[in-house]
């Protein structure tokens, strides 16, 4: 009895769990920046996805021309920078004083993600590539065959959070983005470069995106729509763990696709969408503020 | 005397009696030239309208941004196909609607409605999504094919019948159909209850100062977004023959957002010209380049940023001007 139980964990419980974590810090990745602007700005960016996809295509360009992937890292994290800061600046600020801002913010970003799709498929094609894994081999894991790429995901994936949640909690430019977020007013007056911050913050938000998309390419591929699907469940992560709240993504997403990658062990896969977006329905139904506080709030 | 709302809603009819003139012309040069392709995208243009409207109704009255509208206008098409594939009878079909709308929206505006702003237009997107995903996997529903093979019905007026499969006939039936969705609609916003929409949309919380409930309204409003979704997706199959999953994505709540924001918020009549403008402007672009959707998309950034009122921001206070008496921006 007992060494079935710890047979089935073994041989399917922990498999299933492992590819589920792999997707878990990928999808933390995304939401974390998602998380970040709406928490500061009160931005839906619904562009998230695409800025996403636009590291990958910036990484996947630079690519062809013989730079090596631990580089890419860094130089798409760096060009991804200013061009957040110029689509904040340039663009979201134009809507942003309105009285409905929610609204307006939330249909410029679309508009935005719809201009950048078809961008990519105007440049790169349709059709999807595949960069090649910057880490071969692949290592047993209590029997589990994993790709060394993948599990260097989990921990890259880990430091970058662990930095972020570092910088935002930590450092004085950390307290300057939770004292904006929490009285923009009131920080302002205090000194803190508010209408800086809101744009570092976006800047940092969709550079991240931009950075999840380079370390996710060898695994999911690189397409111009690939932000799409993706950018569904960093949204349901964002909503279940408290628009604004970094904690709450990182729990979030580690339970929505734990629950996810379970599910489907004993339902068809197909219904993981339903059943993940049904939480996302409920909690807005329930608690719509999430598990945890906004960021900047407690 | 009639005042700011009842005279820019009479520029707005105005405007789209224009619209049922030139539509008329489009009508009559069509079949004088035997023509199929056009007119059959001029139908779809008018039902795409029809769902803008309903999400003008909730942005442009209530001040509710839905994402999920395609939920409704999608159950109207799949509902409408299966019933005319069992029994191919117009008022059948727009019957099932009609209850299934009622109740669906219902219970969609009860879960909805429990929250605002930002988290209403979250929570549409998901029950969209979550329905879409349920049919895209649903082998019954004809999953991700949809349903093919819906058979051409003559619409029974009594007297006398149109046929779907007529360009010009199901063209100027779907028209005035559509014009009856956006009379009707014109009609409850201005009572009293539209009233109560429009006060809610300025300060929900005054509302209830002024003895009204703020619960009912909005799920009513709701409801009749969906009604008007609904009974504009259930013209989709007669059209076309078939439905697919597509009906149900985001894409198409997505467009209907555009559509209506493009066209101009608050004057319903922006979501007819809007649907029309994106449709010429599709085919138009999409002749020259496959990339249709970055000349959309910039259109739509465009008209967010300096347009906030939308197409219908520049031409319906000049109609307002041109009918007499002063005009409050």
């Amino acid at each position: 009895m007992m060494t079935a139980a710890l047979e089935y964990f073994q041989f399917v419980l922990a498999p299933q769990m492992l590819i589920g974590l792999v997707l878990g810090v990928a999808v933390i990745l995304v939401a974390l920046g998602l998380t970040i602007i709406f928490g500061l700005l009160d931005v839906i960016n619904m562009s998230h996805g695409e800025f996403y996809a636009l590291g990958a295509f910036i990484a996947l360009a630079l690519a062809s021309i013989g730079l090596p992937f631990w580089l890419l890292l860094l130089l798409v994290l760096l060009m991804m920078l200013p061009v957040g800061y110029i689509v904040e600046r340039g663009l979201i600020q134009r809507v942003f004083h309105s009285g409905e801002r929610h609204v307006t913010t939330l249909l410029l970003t679309f508009g935005l993600g719809l201009v950048m799709e078809d961008a990519f498929r105007l440049a790169f094609g349709p059709n999807p590539h595949k960069p090649a894994t910057p880490i071969a081999g692949a290592i047993d894991v209590f029997g589990v065959f994993l790709p060394l790429y993948r599990l260097f995901l989990i921990a890259g994936g880990a430091v970058i959070v662990a930095l972020v949640a570092l910088v935002v909690y930590r450092t004085r430019l950390g307290a300057m983005v939770r004292a904006a977020a929490f009285d923009r007013h009131m920080a302002a007056s205090l000194g803190v470069p508010v209408q800086h911050v809101y744009a570092g913050a976006f800047a940092f938000g969709v550079a991240l995106a931009g950075l999840a998309g380079v370390l996710l390419a060898p695994i999911y591929s690189v397409f111009p729509t690939m932000g799409r699907d993706f950018i569904l469940m960093a949204f349901t992560v964002v909503i279940v763990g408290g628009m604004g709240s970094i904690a709450g993504v990182i729990v979030a997403g580690l339970l929505l696709t734990q629950v996810q990658a379970i599910s489907s062990l004993y339902i068809s896969p197909v219904w993981s969408d339903p059943i993940v977006f049904g939480i996302m329905v409920i909690m807005l139904m329930v608690r719509p503020q999430g598990l945890f506080g906004r960021l900047g709030h407690g | 005397m009639a005042d700011a709302l009842t005279r820019s809603m009479r520029a707005s009819h105005v405007l789209a009696a224009v619209l049922v003139v030139a539509a008329l012309i489009f009508a009559a040069v069509g079949a004088a030239i035997d023509d199929t392709f056009y007119l059959r995208l001029g139908t779809e243009a008018l039902i795409f309208a029809g769902l803008a409207l309903s999400v003008d109704i909730l942005l442009g009255y209530t001040g509710l941004l839905s994402l999920g509208q395609a939920l409704y206008f999608g159950l109207g098409a799949y509902l409408s196909a299966l019933v005319l594939m069992v029994t191919p009878s117009f008022w059948a079909a727009m019957g099932a609607t009609l209850i299934a709308a009622i109740v669906v929206g219902a219970i969609g505006g009860f879960i909805a409605n429990r929250v605002r702003g930002v988290y209403f237009a979250l929570i549409t997107f998901g029950m969209a999504q979550i329905v879409a995903k349920i049919v895209y996997n649903t082998r019954a529903l004809g999953a991700s094919d949809g349903l093919i093979g819906v058979p051409v019905i003559n619409v029974n007026f009594g007297i006398a019948s149109i046929s779907s499969a007529s360009p010009v006939g199901f063209f100027l039936f779907t028209l005035a159909f559509i014009v009856v969705l956006y009379a009707l609609a014109a009609y409850l916003l201005d009572t009293p209850f539209g009233r109560l929409l429009i006060a809610l949309k300025a300060n929900e919380r005054r509302v209830p100062f002024l003895g009204y409930s703020t619960v009912t309204p909005r799920l009513t409003a709701y409801v009749i977004a969906a009604v008007i979704a609904a009974l504009s997706g259930a013209l989709y199959p007669m059209l076309r023959g078939f439905v697919s999953p597509e009906l149900l994505f985001f894409s198409t709540s997505g467009n209907a957002v555009i559509t209506a924001v493009t066209g101009g918020v608050g004057t319903l009549v922006g979501a007819l010209y809007g649907g029309i403008l994106l449709t010429v402007l599709k085919s138009v672009v999409g002749s020259y380049t496959e990339h249709h959707l970055i000349v959309i998309g910039l259109l739509f950034m465009g008209a967010v940023i300096f347009l906030p009122r939308g197409l219908m921001g520049i031409v319906r206070p000049a109609v307002e001007r041109w009918l007499g008496g002063k005009v409050v921006p």
